[in-house]
C-alpha cells in the first residue's frame, strides 16, 4: 500500500467533516478521481492546499490546479470574497463542490490529506505559516519575498531542514525572465564579474491611513496577525502590485516595499547572473545624497563582488557587459573564462513544476528556501542601511550586524501575541 | 554639526495629538532626529524624555505605536520604566515589546519577566515571545511553569523553550507531559534543543533526545506530521552519531 493511497482514503474521511471555519461539502468520487489516459488516478496525484488566494495566490493556484499531478483540495483566506472565488476555481476544475475553504490557515494545515501547501499572503505571514507548514510535515511552495525581517530566514531553513520538507520560493522570473545577463555570466564569455547595478525601488513606508468600518468580507484580526494593531483601511490591505501607497506592498509592517518586492525578482534574477545565490554580503555601504542624485546603498559579497542599489548612472562604468534592458546591468572583467552549465528547473512546467518534481523525488528545488533567503538577505541589509543612513558590516556565522546595536534591533520586530515565531 | 532640538518642538505638539487619518508630514523632522540621535548622546536624550512624556500622558493609541516604534531604534534603560507601565494594558503591550524586545539591556529583559506573572492570556503569550526572541535565560524556570496549563499558553512556552534552547530548557520539555497540539508544540521544541546542543558539540545531550523522540514517534507514523517528526530524529541520531 502506498503512503499515498493511504493519505487519500483519509481524505475520504476528513474532507467531509471539516469543522469551524470550513465550508467542505461530502465528498464524492467522480470519474476524474479515477484517473484516465492523460490524469494519474487521485491516489499517485499531490494533494494540495492554497493559503492566501487573492492576486498572487489565485495565479499560484491556478499553475497548480492545471496540471494533472495534483489534486486541489482546499484554500484558505481571511477575505469571504477572495475563499469563496478560490473554491469556486476549484470546483470548476472538478466539476464538484468538494473544495474545503478556511479562514484559519491552522484548520488548513491540520488536514492529513494535504502534502502540499501554497502561500501566497503579505509578507508578515511569510515565516509563521511556513513554518507551521513544516512542522505539520507539508511541502511549500511560498510566494516572494519569502522573508519580512533577517532573523526569519534561518529560522525558517532550520524547519524545512529539520523535517525534511521541500520548500520552494516563489519568484518565477529568476530563471525565466533574465536570460539575456544570465547566460553570457554562466557561460563565461563576458569574464570574471565584478559588479552589478540594480535599479529599483525603495524600502516600504510607514501607514497612517484613517480607520474605516471593517466590511464583513474580511477577518481584521486574522489579516494583521503577527504585525502590529492598526485600524482597517482598504488601502492598507489592498491586494494589488503598488508600492506607493495604498497598498499592503507599501507599509513596512506588511512589506519591504518595492525593495523586496519587485526586488525579488530582480535582485533574484541578478544575483543568480552572477552566482552570489550561496553568498550573503559582507557589508553594506550607504552613499548619501551627492551632487544632485539621490542616496543609493551597495552590498559587498565574500568574493568581492559589488552589488550596487540605484547608484547614479555617472558613478557607473561606462558600458555594462550585459544588461537586462536598463534595470541589471552587470558589469565584467571582459577575459573570457570557463563555463559553467546554467541550473534550471526539474520536472515540467517552470518553477510550478519545479516544486512538484521536487514534491515526489524530494530533492532541492531551484529557489531552495536557503537561496532565497541568502538573496534576500541582501535587499533586506539595503533596506538597514537607508534607515539608519549608515555603512554596516555583516557577519554571516551568528547573523548579526557586527558592532552597531541600532542596526541589530532591526534584524527583527516583536510579533503581536497571541503569534510567536 | 549638531541637530537643532528647537525644531523638534512643533513636530512633537504635533504627534501629541496626532490619531490615524491626520496629516503625518511632521514625522519626517522627529524620524530624522532619530536617525541623528546616533553617537549623539544629548540628543537621545532629549528624544527618550519627549517620548516618554507622551508614552506617560493620556495621548492616542496611534500616537503610542509611533514612539514604541522609535523607541525600538533608540531606546534605552531611560525609556524602560514609561515602556515597562505599558505592558500590561492590552491596547498597548503589543508595542511596548515591540520596543522592549530590541533594547539589549538587562532592564528591558527585566520589565518583560515582571510582565510575565502580571498579565494572563494573549499577553502572556507575548510576554513569552518577546523574552524566547532575547534569548532570555532567566526566564527559563518561569515559562517552563506554563507547560502544564493552559493549551495555548503551554504550546507557547514550548516554543520559547526550543527557541532559548539551554539544557535547562531541554530538561523541562522532557518533563513535559502535554497532550494534543501541545505535544507536538514540545517535540518541536525539543527538536530545536537537540540541534542547538549538537551544534554546541554536546553529542550525548543531543543524542538521548533524539532518541527518546524516535522511541515516542515509533517506526510506523501514521501522519504527515509523524512522518516528518520521525525524519527529524532519525536525521539527528545520524548527525549526533557522526
Amino acid at each position: 500500500m502506498s503512503r499515498r493511497s493511504t493519505t487519500r482514503r483519509r481524505f475520504l474521511g476528513t474532507a467531509a467533516t471539516a469543522t469551524g471555519a470550513a465550508v467542505a461539502a461530502p465528498y464524492v468520487i467522480t470519474s476524474k478521481a479515477l484517473g484516465d489516459a492523460t490524469t494519474p488516478p487521485a491516489s499517485d496525484r499531490i494533494v494540495i492546499g492554497g493559503i492566501g488566494i487573492g492576486n498572487m495566490g489565485s495565479g499560484d493556484q491556478g499553475a497548480f490546479l492545471g496540471r494533472s499531478d495534483v489534486q486541489y483540495v482546499a484554500v484558505c483566506d481571511v477575505r469571504r470574497t477572495w475563499r469563496d472565488d478560490g473554491k469556486g476555481r476549484v470546483d470548476g476544475k472538478y466539476g464538484n463542490k468538494d473544495c474545503a475553504a478556511y479562514v484559519d490557515f491552522r484548520e488548513l494545515l491540520a488536514r492529513d490529506d494535504i502534502d502540499a501547501v501554497h502561500i501566497a499572503t503579505p509578507d508578515h505571514w511569510h515565516a509563521i505559516m511556513t513554518i507551521a507548514a513544516c512542522r505539520a510535515g507539508k511541502d511549500v511552495y511560498l510566494q516572494k519575498p519569502e522573508t519580512l525581517t533577517l532573523r526569519e530566514g534561518p529560522l525558517m531553513i532550520a524547519a524545512a531542514r529539520r523535517y525534511g520538507r521541500v520548500v520552494s520560493g516563489g519568484s518565477q522570473r529568476v530563471l525565466e525572465d533574465y536570460r539575456d545577463i544570465v547566460n553570457p555570466c554562466w557561460s563565461g564569455e563576458v569574464g570574471t564579474l565584478e559588479a552589478v547595478d540594480i535599479s529599483v525601488g525603495g524600502p516600504s513606508m510607514p501607514c497612517y491611513l484613517p480607520a474605516v468600518a471593517t466590511p464583513p468580507d474580511i477577518d481584521w484580526d486574522l489579516w494583521l496577525g503577527p504585525a502590529p494593531w492598526e485600524p482597517y483601511n482598504p488601502g492598507r490591505c489592498d491586494g494589488n502590485f503598488g508600492t506607493g501607497g495604498g497598498s499592503w506592498r507599501s507599509y513596512v509592517d506588511y512589506s519591504g516595499g518595492s525593495l523586496t518586492d519587485w526586488g525579488a525578482h530582480h535582485f533574484g534574477g541578478a544575483i543568480f547572473a552572477a552566482d552570489l545565490r550561496e553568498l550573503q554580503p559582507v557589508s553594506v555601504a550607504f552613499h548619501p545624497a551627492s551632487g544632485g542624485a539621490g542616496p543609493y546603498v551597495s552590498l559587498t559579497y565574500p568574493n568581492g563582488v559589488a552589488v550596487h542599489h540605484n547608484r547614479p548612472q555617472p558613478l557607473r562604468p561606462e558600458r555594462p557587459s550585459v544588461a537586462h534592458g536598463g534595470d541589471i546591468q552587470v558589469h565584467a572583467d571582459g577575459t573570457p573564462r570557463e563555463g559553467k552549465a546554467v541550473p534550471t528547473y526539474k520536472g515540467e512546467g517552470g518553477i510550478y513544476g519545479d516544486f512538484i518534481d521536487c514534491v515526489k523525488t524530494r530533492a532541492k528545488p531551484f529557489r531552495d528556501i536557503e537561496l532565497a533567503v541568502n538573496t534576500m538577505t541582501g535587499p533586506h541589509m539595503i533596506a538597514i542601511a537607508y534607515r539608519l543612513e549608515r555603512s554596516l558590516t555583516w557577519d554571516r556565522s551568528s547573523q548579526r550586524f557586527t558592532g552597531d546595536d541600532e542596526a541589530n534591533r532591526l534584524l527583527d520586530r516583536a510579533r503581536r501575541e497571541p503569534w510567536i515565531l | 554639526m549638531a541637530f537643532d532640538l528647537n525644531t523638534l518642538d512643533a513636530p512633537f505638539a504635533a504627534l501629541a495629538g496626532f490619531d490615524w487619518g491626520a496629516d503625518a508630514d511632521f514625522f519626517k523632522s522627529i524620524d530624522a532626529a532619530v536617525v541623528a540621535a546616533h553617537g549623539d548622546a544629548s540628543l537621545r536624550g532629549d528624544l527618550e524624555k519627549r517620548f516618554g512624556t507622551l508614552l506617560a500622558g493620556s495621548t492616542s493609541r496611534a500616537t503610542k505605536e509611533y514612539v514604541c516604534r522609535k523607541l525600538a531604534m533608540i531606546g534605552t534603560g531611560v525609556s524602560v520604566p514609561a515602556l515597562a507601565a505599558l505592558l500590561t494594558d492590552a491596547d498597548n503591550s503589543h508595542m511596548a515589546r515591540f520596543a522592549l524586545e530590541r533594547i539589549d539591556l538587562p532592564e528591558a529583559a527585566a520589565a518583560l519577566r515582571k510582565a510575565l506573572g502580571m498579565v494572563e492570556g494573549s499577553l502572556k503569550i507575548g510576554m513569552i515571545s518577546s523574552l524566547a526572541a532575547r534569548g532570555d535565560l532567566p526566564s527559563v524556570a518561569a515559562i517552563s511553569n506554563l507547560l502544564g496549563g493552559d493549551a495555548a499558553l503551554a504550546a507557547a512556552a514550548a516554543a520559547a523553550l526550543g527557541t532559548i534552547a539551554t539544557p535547562e530548557a531541554a530538561a523541562a520539555l522532557a518533563a513535559a507531559k502535554p497532550a494534543g497540539d501541545v505535544a507536538a508544540a514540545v517535540i518541536d521544541a525539543r527538536l530545536a534543543c537537540a540541534e542547538a546542543l549538537l551544534a554546541k558539540g554536546d553529542r550525548k545531550a543531543a543524542k538521548a533526545i533524539y532518541s527518546s523522540i524516535s522511541a515516542a514517534i515509533g517506526d510506523t507514523p501514521k501522519t504527515h506530521r509523524e512522518r516528518a517528526v520521525r525524519v527529524a530524529a532519525k536525521r539527528g541520531l545520524l548527525a549526533a552519531a557522526e
